[in-house]
């Protein structure tokens, strides 16, 4: 992997194996859908389809 | 909705057109900014500015009564604010120009995080991607993630859910 000392990540992606991505950091969610903007500073978004409260996850992976 | 984050002792709010930029250091009390407009400068909150409550135009107008650079604003597309007119504007290009220097302010946008209706996760900006022991470093980029769980190129979006009739509901 290449070293980058001067990358500053505003956000970092955490995509987990079985759950759902986690992001924390300065970043900014739309959904247009939803008529939702917003800025927190963690979130966790569901990645298996399964979510009855997309775009977040409500843990619907686990059954 | 709102964007609040720390810098140089002030602060900055999007609404992912425009950003407003808040130094406290420069202000003078001239009060205009919340008697033009409480809906989005409400001294009385916390945040103190809140985007979401008045269109851009209306926004632009009242940082531009600001008589100090307490209150500065520019576009998010930076191509935006090339053509900027000079006569009684508060555009940072005039009043707070070291936040135009290419690298001092640039780095500092937050990634655009956008939920695709029945489709994936489109991330823009610059971020670290994390997968197992995948690590990815982005830079100003744009890259889809999926949402749909039936991806084969994990964690990726390769359009499957089009194919597995994925919708949002």
């Amino acid at each position: 992997m290449e070293e980058n000392k001067d990358f500053k990540p505003q956000a970092i992606i955490e995509v987990t194996e079985d759950g759902p991505i986690k992001i924390t950091g300065n970043f900014l969610l739309s959904d247009a859908k939803r008529d939702i903007m917003e800025s927190p500073t963690e979130i966790y978004l569901c990645k298996c389809g399964r979510s009855q409260n997309k775009p977040y996850c409500d843990e619907s992976h686990k059954k | 909705m709102g964007n609040e984050r720390s810098f140089r002792r002030g602060r900055k709010y999007t609404n992912g057109e425009i950003i407003v930029y808040w130094k406290p250091d420069s202000c003078i009390h001239a009060s205009h900014c919340y008697r033009e407009l409480i809906e989005v400068f409400d001294p009385g909150k916390r945040p103190w500015v809140d985007m979401s409550g008045a269109s851009t135009e209306q926004i632009i107008e009242t940082v531009n009564m600001c008589p100090t650079d307490a209150l500065t604003w520019k576009f998010n597309d930076d191509e935006r604010n090339m053509d900027i007119d000079p006569e009684h504007t508060n555009h940072v290009n005039f009043r707070r120009p070291e936040l135009m220097v290419a690298g001092n302010e640039t780095n500092e946008e937050p990634v655009s995080v956008k939920i695709m209706p029945d489709g994936p996760i489109v991330l823009n900006g610059t971020f670290t991607l994390n997968y197992s022991t995948y690590r990815k470093d982005v830079k100003e980029s744009i890259l889809s993630l999926c949402r749909c769980g039936a991806s084969n190129h994990m964690p990726f979006c390769d359009g499957t859910h089009r194919k597995v009739g994925f919708t949002d509901n």
